[in-house]
């Protein structure tokens, strides 16, 4: 057992783990972040997509004691319990989830990306967006609601922007 | 009485529970944890087909935590049976844990539990199993030899059913036929994969005598009658829970042994049990969908006129028989709807399962239908280039015309847009069919464009699962309204929502029978203690069915508020229209009441009622399948490019033009219609499931069981035509699985049309695409 | 599908990352993104008894160190991107890591963890050989450096020793008249390639000098194809006989016939790309000469 520190959402905490206990079992039964989902367990559908000091990480593929002392975020974070982040509100005008169980590694994963288009001021490709989901498996929506909704969220921001 | 016209049915509403799923609090079944919980870790064959000789389980003794372990003579007795009640089918049980032999990779041997999940992967990996193999039966003509041994004892031969469906006049057809053309068409076997696999917890309340099992399911009523009926507890006392599940697709739409055996073990052991399935096992040992040959002998005219069709179709089933559709569901389907959209009069269908050493077929979105759209399209594809009949044309000159349409073997077809859908795709179409054209000439990249016309029987009913003997026995969804009194509503749904959107569609249905919003309605599904009893969400029912009984339950209610409120308002009932909240007198809307003060009178100021009428504003109803089901209708096309020297297919456009009747939320059916092609992409160009020659899974992880992803696929363009159907009480038709059906179809006719060339099988994947280009290179 | 228990180290240092490296042995294994390593230990397909963390030891980089270009073992593979060293002198290094994986994979996966794991057909690897990188490894006993082309001996099996770990690769600097190309045909964009080619040229007057090819695909492990290199030298960039020399190896080689393709289809594909992948090259040579 290792102690470690970890910065979850805001809330620290200390705890002492079992070197192989995954981060996405660490973040679901230590720290109660049950949108953290596990889809295949071998970094192959991004299910389980957290921010680890800022940028996506797959929980699935990193272990608790490596980050020890660092700052994760979980969809959790993201609009809280209304679900208010831009691209959270356009991926429910866009229909971009169904069963939702994908939706909070494509959020996590996305998220960093409308920002970068924002911050870059530029509206991307279709191409452009479906790369940056390529590590994302969405079994109900056939991707298309998600585009969109990562379409209608970059318009967002860059109105504001733009204001 | 006047029906309101509908303002909520057919808009396209946003859905209640994104919020749920979007803000990561959503509850699926991993996030269910109860104190003092064991976690079980299965114990997997690892050989095909093998007498087990020993379990060794000695080596947990010495480890230093506790652990619990059984195995098939703990569970002795204990079994699945799915059985069609024909004398034509030879039974099988599928054991809870095996007994004696096993007979698949991946079907589970022993159980360890422990109280941690880590611990109980370390301890099943201490559990030795000493197997004796025996011959494998690994394809469909091994399955076929009468040389090769039984699966089963007392079987003979490894035929699990063979049975026929005709009608008309087959020799008839057969010599008056100008043109006969046979081919043998193949479609691989797959995975469903929702992203969220299966896993179940139980646990027993010895005091009260209640089981509850949550269980990542479709169909949780199916689930308790089944412990029931296996464990001997009385269905009142059994609580089964779909909480939030990840995507359903047929997969969870089974009773698995596993659900009952974990509430067993829950019982046996006194302490909760919770099993999350991984990856491997569900792709190993869930179930597996379609791997069909069909060799179908097409009869035709000299005009192009189909005059009759025999069909010879085997599935390769598997090991085991799946409840509630059985091994005879899927060869069944396909005899069942080959005949498709096309109008001729004469058909035989000969139908066989058989049985091998692999994992069991069971339902995966479109059931069977994905199979028989690809031999019929595929074969439609194929005599119009047999005769030199352009594709669009050899379809309108054969396709269903007049509704309702008794079809060659008695099924009726309620009305549907077969030409009408089949004319404008051509238009669609006209600049793509042009350049696939001119891109003949060019050997080294093609252009190509498909079809896919198909109908699909949905909303199955109680006839046609008595007609099928099977298990399932009847299909009808109940529901269960209640308005409270503040007038807020409450659905208690039959059916169990796993991205279909039923919180939302159905709020719609029961918010425009009421005069309410779909913000008054809250729908709570899922849970065999609150919701009434019915066979789940499979099958394209939910809308319709589901959609029926909401209406026909809210529609009562209606009729009561409307009762009081002409009662309230000295007008009649059949007067009183319900709209934005209020009662109102028709011709009169300044003489009104609101709906929330009636609801409150129902059912607290009762003394204001008529006399006579009983307080409460709550209803339950149920709504069946039409005898035949109802028929929604599409076409389905995509564009392809084919880069001849290196078979990479790019997908460069894909239509579809579908008829599910009356919408209730275009939003959701877009959702439904775009995942459906996408997943049906995967089933055309990349999806296989694998077994070598001794029955050994290679394709058990994501890098080698491939699923479509965001790159490769184009935007699904979507256009909808609306024939009501008479059939169901919202005019709906079925929409969830069709677009799942046609891809395979459409996709091949277009690498077809690319390639000048017939395609037998799919995936098309970068090899086959490339070995069916061979004429192309050498001609170079 | 959770990994069996290990003992967890976090290195301090490059010393102490070998020194633990020395003490376990056969049983030590460093981990930098993992996302190799960990998919195969919840597999339980590999079990190492102690993992030691290199990820925050200085290890990343690319930099010119003389008549190299020294690219650090924690260099992730969204550093080559946008780097200007890369695209300057190593155009098929820069095609290649368009293949890799998917975002998240590349932001978190390093060189040194792909070129350990040696996946068959890899980029990473590909590359190495390709450009007759050096493979700098590091033990308590001090630093080997290992061809590219030895250091792969089959499928997921190289050259370290236990107690070594990957440190640097090193690539030559290519002459100014120089090129290059690579490309990879998968099933799905980021799949790991059913089959790869790479192709460096010097050139001067028109003419292909020196050259360069790798296939990945055609064995366990990525192949040079001397023959072919042979075959290019004096060829006209303008007509370098690509197909020819694409008909030429594919005739050579004699590759793995499997559930994911046919050795039939591999040859065909790598004849294919072959003779693109020059062709590309030459097309880039005869731009920029």
């Amino acid at each position: 057992m290792i102690d470690i520190t970890l910065e979850v959402n805001g809330a620290s905490k200390t705890l002492s783990v079992e070197p192989r206990r995954l981060l996405a079992d660490v973040l679901r039964h230590e720290f109660g972040m049950s949108g953290v989902h596990i889809g295949c367990a071998h970094g192959a559908c991004g299910c389980c997509t957290v921010h680890l000091d800022g940028t996506p990480r797959l929980s699935c593929l990193t272990f608790a004691v490596q980050c020890d002392g660092a700052s994760i975020r979980t969809v959790e974070s993201l609009g809280g319990s209304e679900a208010d982040h831009v691209l959270q509100q356009a991926f429910k005008s866009e229909h971009g989830l169904q069963c939702g169980y994908c939706t909070p590694g494509f959020l996590m994963t996305l998220a960093p990306f409308v920002e970068e288009m924002v911050a870059q001021k530029r509206m991307p490709e279709e191409g452009e967006i479906r790369e940056a989901m390529s590590g994302n498996i969405c079994r109900c929506t056939g991707y298309q609601g998600i585009v969109a909704a990562v379409r209608k969220a970059v318009t967002v921001g860059l109105d504001a922007g733009a204001a | 009485m006047k029906a309101e016209r509908p303002k909520f049915i057919g808009a396209r509403i946003q859905r209640f529970e994104d919020t749920r799923l979007l803000s990561g609090t959503a509850r699926y079944i991993d996030d269910i944890v109860l104190p003092n919980m064991l976690h079980l870790n299965f114990l997997r064959a690892e050989t095909a087909h093998a007498t087990i000789l020993d379990i060794d389980t000695s080596a947990l003794a010495d480890l230093d935590f506790p652990t619990w372990v059984f195995t098939g003579k703990d569970t002795a007795g204990l079994s699945m049976k799915a059985h069609q009640d024909v004398p034509e089918m030879q039974y099988s049980e599928q054991p809870f844990l095996a007994e004696g032999k096993v007979r698949f990779v991946g079907e589970p041997v022993a159980v360890i539990l422990a109280e941690d999940p880590y611990k109980a992967e370390d301890a099943a990996e201490l559990v030795f199993v000493d197997y004796d193999p025996l011959p494998v039966v690994g394809t469909m003509e091994q399955a076929r030899d009468p040389e090769m041994p039984p699966l089963f004892d007392g079987w003979k031969g490894n035929v699990i059913v063979e049975r026929q469906m005709k009608g008309g006049d087959l020799a008839a057809a057969r010599a008056a036929a100008a043109h006969i053309i046979t081919r043998t068409y193949r479609t691989q076997r797959q995975a469903g994969v929702p992203m969220e696999g299966r896993g179940v917890v139980a646990h027993y309340n010895p005091a009260d005598r209640v089981l509850t099992v949550w269980s990542s399911t479709q169909m949780p009523h199916l689930v308790r009658t089944y412990i029931s009926e296996e464990l001997g507890l009385p269905e009142s006392r059994i609580r089964v829970v779909a909480p939030d599940v990840g995507g359903g697709f047929g997969v969870k739409g089974q009773v698995y042994a596993d659900e009952i055996l974990i509430a067993w073990l829950a019982m046996k052991t006194g302490r909760p049990v919770k099993w999350i399935e991984d990856r491997r096992e569900h792709l190993i040992a869930s179930i597996h969908a379609r791997d069909h040959e069909h060799t179908l002998e097409a009869y035709v005219s000299a005009d192009g006129r189909l005059l009759g069709l025999k069909a010879d179709i085997t599935v390769d089933n598997g090991a085991y028989s799946t409840y509630p559709f059985t091994s005879a569901g899927e060869p069944g389907m396909v005899g069942k709807v080959l005949p498709g959209p096309y109008d001729f009069q004469a058909y035989e269908a000969t139908f066989r399962a058989v049985a091998t050493n692999k994992c069991a077929i069971g339902t995966y979105r479109g059931v069977a239908r994905p199979s028989a759209v690809f031999s019929q399209e595929r074969l439609m594809d194929d005599i119009a280039a047999e005769l030199g009949i352009d594709p669009f044309e050899f379809r309108l000159k054969n396709i269903i015309r007049q509704f309702p349409y008794k079809n060659v073997l008695g099924f009726t077809y309620d009305e549907g847009s077969y030409a009408q859908s089949l004319e404008q795709m051509r238009e669609l179409l006209a600049e793509d069919i042009a350049e696939a054209e001119v891109s003949k000439s060019s050997a080294t990249r093609r252009v190509g464009v498909g079809i896919a016309c198909f109908i699909e029987q949905t909303a199955h009913g109680t006839p046609d699962f008595t007609r099928r003997r099977t298990p399932i026995e009847t299909g009808y969804i109940a529901a269960r309204v209640d308005m409270s009194p503040d007038g807020e509503i409450t659905i208690d749904l039959g059916l169990q929502s796993h991205g279909q959107g039923l919180e939302t569609t159905m709020a719609q249905v029961a918010a425009d029978a009421l005069g309410m919003k779909p913000e008054n309605v809250y729908v709570r599904h899922g849970d065999t203690m609150t919701t009434p009893y019915s066979v789940g969400t499979w099958g394209s029912r939910g809308g319709a069915l589901g959609g029926g009984a909401v209406h026909i339950a809210a529609t009562r209610i209606a009729d009561k508020l409307r009762t009081i409120a002409a009662h309230l308002l000295q007008s009649k009932p059949d007067q009183i229209d319900l709209v934005d909240g209020r009662a109102q007198v028709r011709d009169n809307p300044g003489s009104f009441i609101e709906i929330k003060k009636i609801a409150r009178i129902a059912q607290r100021n009762v003394e204001q009622m008529p006399d006579g009428m009983t307080p409460g504003l709550e209803a339950h109803a149920s709504c069946d399948g039409p005898r035949d089901g109802t028929y929604a209708n599409a076409v389905h096309a995509a564009v392809v490019e084919i880069d001849i020297l290196t078979g990479k297919t790019k997908l460069r456009r894909f239509v579809v033009i579908e008829d599910c009747g009356t919408m209730l939320n275009p939003l959701v059916v877009d959702g439904q219609v775009r995942g459906g092609v996408v997943q049906g992409i995967g089933s055309a160009m990349l999806e296989h499931f694998i077994y070598d020659s001794e029955c050994q899974p290679l394709t058990t992880n994501f890098a080698d069981y491939l699923m479509p992803l965001a790159p490769e696929i184009p935007n699904i363009e979507v256009h909808h035509i609306e024939t009501p159907t008479p059939l169901t009480p919202l005019g709906a038709k079925g929409l969830g699985e069709g677009g799942a059906i046609g891809p395979a179809a459409a996709i091949a006719n277009a690498v077809g049309n690319a390639l000048g060339t017939g395609v037998a099988e799919t995936p098309l994947n970068t090899n086959a695409v490339w070995k069916l280009s061979q004429h192309i290179r050498e001609t170079a | 599908m959770r990994p069996a228990s290990f003992e967890y180290h976090r290195a301090t240092s490059l010393d102490h990352a070998l020194e633990l490296l020395h003490e376990f042995g056969e049983e030590g294994r460093p981990i930098a993104g993992g996302q190799s390593l960990v998919p195969m230990m919840n597999f339980r397909l590999a079990r190492p008894g102690h993992l030691v963390d290199i990820n925050r030891l200085p290890l990343g980089g690319i930099e010119i160190d003389g008549q190299v270009l020294r690219i650090g073992a924690l260099t992730r593979h969204e550093a080559y991107f946008n780097d200007p060293l890369i695209a300057r002198h190593f155009p098929a290094f820069l095609d290649a890591v368009h293949y890799i994986g998917h975002p998240t994979i590349r932001r978190n996966g390093s060189i040194g963890g792909s070129i350990s794991h040696a996946d068959p057909t890899a980029e990473l690897p590909a590359v190495a050989v390709l450009h007759d990188a050096d493979i700098v490894v590091r033990s308590v006993q001090g630093t080997r450096k290992i061809k590219a082309v030895e250091f792969f001996l089959s499928a997921y099996v190289t050259a370290i020793e236990p107690g070594e770990m990957v440190v640097a690769l090193e690539f030559p600097l290519p002459p100014s008249a120089s090129t290059g190309s690579f490309i990879e045909q998968s099933e799905r964009s980021g799949d790991f390639g059913t089959a790869s080619i790479g192709i460096t040229l010097q050139f001067a007057g028109g003419k292909i000098g020196k050259a360069a090819m790798v296939c990945s695909g055609a064995d366990l492990f990525p192949i040079r194809a001397p023959e072919i290199e042979e075959f290019l030298v004096g060829k006209a960039l303008a007509d370098p006989g690509a197909a020819e020399a694409g008909r030429i190896f594919a005739a050579s080689i004699d590759p793995v016939d499997d559930h994911i393709a046919s050795a039939d289809y591999r040859r065909g594909l790598i004849a294919e790309l072959t003779r693109r992948a020059i062709e590309a090259a030459c097309t880039r040579a005869l731009d920029k000469s």
